[in-house]
């Protein structure tokens, strides 16, 4: 019976996918938990949605954590300003240029960076970043007619903007994406739990906690190849593979930070 | 199979830094020649202070916020957003407040607003030159975190009005 064949088929592919972690994408969409919207009618959805973009105004500095329009105006020159931005752990950041008002020649700018960066140190590092620091730059006034729509490679990214004439400004509009397997992660709660999934990715990932935390670590799993767990090593991480680090330090940059512990083999339970 | 890897990994990375240290120090002893006729965000103070910062992180430049005597930008005091349902908060402009004093406390940059002009001009010429030096902000971690409970706030608060907007859609 071919309709029973094919039954088959995308059994075992479903199967298969679930099985090497490529289903994460529903767990993301679940509906009942994060998404109630989704469970509305076309009408319903279309009456909450009529003129729901959140706008505010923009401050010098300033941080968003929400979707919406934001616009900056300057009353007087400004001129070391940044807008931080964060999401939630499976989110990615994009930011559409609306309007923009300024004046590249006389020294204004505005730049978008893909990452955080304070007092020089990034986050993600630059050993942990896909690209180098210089093209995590976007400056508006080089490719501002070319890129008007930027996004970012984890939950945060930052502009920062300088504007000399009063009145001048730009509009910005931020949403949110979802990264399936979220790799450079900041938290913006103190406490909380995540689970960080790197399927069949040779990458460093990183979680920053930029409060005083305790930290506990359950099931960790490390080393796995094909379904098979890789040899343990007898003494320490050195020369292993895929380990975890603790990593503590006052600034923002995870290769800056000091270690506290190496974790190199999987285990249950609470570390 | 992965150690020779690693090495050469290694190997490569500490062949390739030198050369981004020796280019800081080819800059630095140039910069100062310049630096009178910097603008702020040069960090020209910054960089006699925390020389050895800078050379080891290259090429970075870190902007302060100026007009620290001047009130910050009142726009959330003014918001005339007609979507925006949030009030202008009390805690914001308090924020503000301890966010200059906070600065104010930390060593006093020269501005040089008179040299601004011919030095920004110069500035941009010399981003193109050096293929833009990353730009920081130098924000303290109490701030930032600050920052962050007023956009948790403001985000918590969003969603209360998207539930309230729900609720009363259901209720039709």
């Amino acid at each position: 019976m071919p309709s029973a064949f094919q039954f088959q088929c995308h059994f075992i592919l479903i199967f298969l996918a679930a099985s090497k972690g490529e289903t994460r994408y529903l767990e993301v969409r679940d509906a009942v938990e994060d998404e109630p919207f989704l469970l509305l009618s076309e009408d319903l959805k279309r009456e909450l949605s009529a003129g729901q973009i959140y706008r505010r105004s923009l401050r010098c500095i300033d941080m968003l954590s929400i979707e919406g329009q934001f616009t900056f105006t300057a009353d007087q020159p400004q001129l070391h300003c940044a807008t931080f931005f964060i999401g939630e752990p499976e989110d990615l950041i994009t930011i559409d240029y609306d309007f923009v008002n300024i004046d590249c020649q006389g020294g204004d700018f505005l730049k978008v960076f893909d990452g955080w960066i304070l007092k020089g140190e990034k986050f993600p590092s630059s050993l942990d970043h896909p690209l180098p620091t210089s093209q995590r730059y976007v400056d508006f006034c080089d490719s501002g007619n070319i890129q008007r729509s930027i996004s970012s490679s984890q939950n945060v990214a930052m502009i920062f903007f300088r504007i000399h004439q009063p009145g001048n400004g730009f509009t910005v509009t931020v949403k949110k994406n979802a990264n399936l397997f979220p790799c450079n992660v900041i938290s913006q709660t103190p406490s909380g739990r995540f689970t960080m999934v790197s399927p069949h990715q040779h990458r460093n990932c990183s979680f920053s906690i930029i409060y005083p935390v305790v930290i506990k670590i359950s099931d960790l799993i490390l080393g796995h190849l094909n379904g098979l767990l890789l040899k343990k090593p007898s003494v320490g991480c050195a020369g292993v593979g895929d380990f975890v680090e603790l990593l503590g330090g006052n600034g923002l940059d995870p290769s800056k930070m000091f270690p506290l512990a190496d974790l190199c083999h999987s285990f249950h339970g609470v570390s | 199979m992965k150690i020779p890897l690693l090495v050469s990994t290694g190997i490569l990375l500490v062949a390739l830094l030198p050369c981004q240290e020796c280019r800081a120090l080819s800059k630095s002893p140039i910069a100062p020649h310049g630096a009178l006729h910097q603008p702020d965000f040069f960090q020209q103070q910054q960089q006699q202070q925390t020389l050895p910062v800078l050379l080891r992180m290259g090429e970075e430049y870190f902007l302060r916020l100026g007009n620290l005597n001047k009130r910050p930008v009142g726009s959330f005091s003014a918001s005339s957003s007609s979507t925006s349902h949030l009030q202008p908060e009390a805690s914001a402009s308090n924020f503000f407040r301890e966010a200059v004093q906070e600065l104010q406390q930390l060593p006093e940059r020269s501005l040089g607003s008179p040299e601004e002009g011919e030095g920004e001009g110069e500035a941009v010429e010399r981003e193109k030159r050096s293929e833009e030096p990353p730009i920081s902000l130098d924000l303290t971690f109490h701030l930032l975190r600050e920052v962050l409970e007023m956009a948790r706030a403001e985000q918590l608060a969003q969603q209360a009005h998207s539930n309230r907007k729900l609720m009363e859609i259901i209720g039709k």
